[in-house]
């Protein structure tokens, strides 16, 4: 209970159901620390944005509770949840100038003009738009219109700073930029805040912790160490990073029989005979000579793709396929499958 | 080279009977000749000083007000309730609803309006509203459409989320966010609706009553007349419609501009 209060966000069995469908959230349970930046990633219709709209007070859950500071605001209307809402389309008042857009937060809070002014300056600052002010929105780029809806969002001291695909309408190159500000600037306001994405990028560097979302349920949650390298099941395998899926026969408790052929693995415990499932992340596969160790197997190219940094190439090995990442230049004969690559997936 | 030979003959076609017109208006004399003979301005100052014309004028000009000022009070919460509206089936049905005006002809509306108006128990047909009403049912589809459409554009709706979230009330919303960013489209509507509205004559004609008939209905009697006086009669509707259009075309004008800066 005590870890409940402390949290600055809150939300207990929350359920929403959009009236005539199946779809929705369901019984979603989620906490977030004061200065912790929480991302929620799936899949696009998994309800990621249900759930930030349920937080934010656009919907009003059917069941659960949702408290902010410890006070329960399941059935307060928005504008009393004082929650800095940032949208994927900016939703910039196109006839109000950066300045004053920031300070319309103030504005309806009665703030005298002097203070209005002076704290947008600051929030402006913040967000490295100081001498913009007087610009109108449709003369800013995407990403100084994010900065804009950022500071917007965040002037007013808002109780949690929710973020809806912040970054999804820049080209790439400013995106990547723009991921460190939101972290930058989200550090230096210490707000919990949740972030929802598609982009497993984004939300692998961006997170202190991740959730990962499917078919209106939380499936995961953890570090983005953990959700990577320990995913609990082969959507959260695939759906975070690449992964090789492997079905496999057991043989012995340190030997699975697979497409790719027999793999020596960590002791899993499983029992002779059952069918089990095997994650092997790309990069963990390394290029070898045929026939010069354990794990080691004969590789013929499907296809090889050069990105510079890294090449990925997907082979043909015994009767199953694998996706190898690597930086080596070298033509590839056969792949090393390291032994403590191998990981096992609870189900099927 | 083709799309400049087409564009021209249009425009010619376009400036011709007005040219016509502006130069049979400065005419002296136009009988069986091309183009009419002697210099003139006394046909301006035999309109202006014509009091059924100085009637009609201001005639038009009280109902263009009204259905200007109906059209934004009535049209404004109505184009905001079809862009709010829950469901897409109730959007698309009522988007019918309001266009079907636009498809049915104004004599039909006229003769309910004679069938109606013209009984004991409602003997209104002549006066002033009457014809406003009128105009506003004939007007209203082209200010809404102009309004829902600027809406949809805007994304008034994540706009007023996002006011929503930052503390904003629903009355606080409507005066500091959807007034204002709906501004030049509301300008553009009303600037249509007030044209339509001066130079709409199948409605009128039926409708008005002898003492109220407005401009457009009053020109039809000066073809009877003099053709100089007829036709500078007709130039001040035009140069009436012109200032109207301008208008309109600055206000949407300004709108677009605003919007293609910001996508």
């Amino acid at each position: 209970m005590s870890a409940r209060s402390a949290s600055a966000v809150s939300l207990q069995g929350v359920t929403y159901r959009y009236p005539g469908t199946k779809s929705g959230v369901f019984d979603i349970a989620l906490d977030i620390l004061p200065g912790e930046l929480v991302v929620c990633v799936g899949p696009s219709g998994c309800g990621k944005t249900t759930l930030l709209r349920l937080i934010a007070g656009f919907l009003k859950p059917d069941a659960g509770a949702i408290r902010l500071n410890g006070e329960d605001v399941s059935q307060l209307p928005t504008r009393a949840r004082e929650c800095g809402v940032v949208f994927q389309a900016y939703a910039l008042f196109p006839h109000m100038r950066v300045w004053e857009n920031v300070a319309y937060p103030l504005r309806v809070r009665k703030v005298p003009l002097a203070e209005r002014r002076r704290r947008a300056q600051e929030m402006l600052e913040l967000v490295g738009l100081s001498g913009l002010h007087n610009r109108f929105p449709a003369q800013l780029s995407g990403g100084q219109q994010q900065r804009v809806a950022l500071a917007r969002a965040l002037v007013f001291q808002p109780r949690a700073l929710l973020l809806d695909e912040p970054l999804s309408a820049l080209d790439a190159a400013t995106r990547v930029a723009m991921r460190d500000e939101v972290r930058r600037i989200q550090r230096a306001q210490n707000i919990a805040s949740l972030l929802i994405t598609h982009d497993q990028d984004e939300a692998l560097s961006l997170a202190d912790r991740i959730v990962v979302m499917k078919e209106g349920r939380l499936v995961q949650r953890g570090s983005p160490h953990e959700i990577y390298d320990r995913p609990v099941d082969s959507f959260v395998a695939n759906f975070v990073g690449r992964a090789n899926l492997l079905e496999g026969r057991v043989i012995d408790d340190e030997t699975v029989e697979t497409p790719i052929g027999r793999l020596a693995t960590p002791p899993h415990g499983h029992e002779r005979g059952s069918l089990i499932r095997l994650l092997v992340r790309p990069e963990r596969i390394q290029l070898a000579a045929p026939a010069t160790g354990e794990n080691v197997f004969t590789a013929q190219v499907l296809r090889d793709r050069f990105y510079g940094a890294t090449r990925q190439i997907e082979v043909v090995a015994g009767n199953g396929r694998l996706e190898v990442e690597t930086a080596a230049r070298d033509p590839v004969a056969g792949v090393h499958v390291p032994r403590d690559a191998i990981q096992f997936l609870h189900n099927t | 080279m083709l799309l400049r030979w087409i564009t021209s003959l249009y425009l010619v076609y376009l400036v011709v009977p007005i040219a016509l017109l502006f130069t049979g208006s400065f005419g002296d004399l136009w009988l069986n000749t091309i183009l009419p003979t002697g210099f003139t301005t006394h046909w301006y100052r035999d309109v202006a000083a014509d009091p059924s014309f100085r009637r009609a004028f201001a005639s038009s000009l009280a109902v263009a007000f009204i259905t200007c000022t109906a059209c934004a009070a009535i049209g404004l919460p109505l184009a905001y309730a079809v862009f709010r509206a829950e469901s897409r089936r109730v959007r698309a049905i009522s988007r019918v609803l309001y266009q079907l005006p636009v498809a049915l002809p104004a004599l039909v509306l006229a003769f309910g309006f004679v069938l109606v108006f013209s009984s004991d128990t409602l003997p209104w047909l002549g006066s002033i509203w009457l014809l406003a009403a009128g105009h506003i049912v004939l007007t209203l589809p082209y200010f809404l459409q102009a309004v829902v459409a600027d809406m949809q554009r805007l994304g008034l709706r994540t706009l007023e989320d996002a006011a929503e979230s930052l503390g904003s009330s629903g009355v606080q919303r409507f005066f500091h966010v959807v007034l204002p960013a709906l501004r030049h489209s509301i300008l553009a509507g009303l600037i249509i609706v007030a044209a339509l509205s001066l130079g709409e004559f199948q409605f009128s004609n039926l409708v008005a009553g002898f003492l109220n008939r407005t401009y457009p209905v009053v020109l039809l009697q000066a073809f009877y007349g003099a053709t100089g006086f007829a036709c500078a009669a007709t130039v001040f509707l035009l140069a009436l419609a012109l200032l109207a259009a301008i208008a309109g075309g600055l206000a949407a004008g300004g709108a677009t501009r605003m919007r293609a800066a910001a996508a």
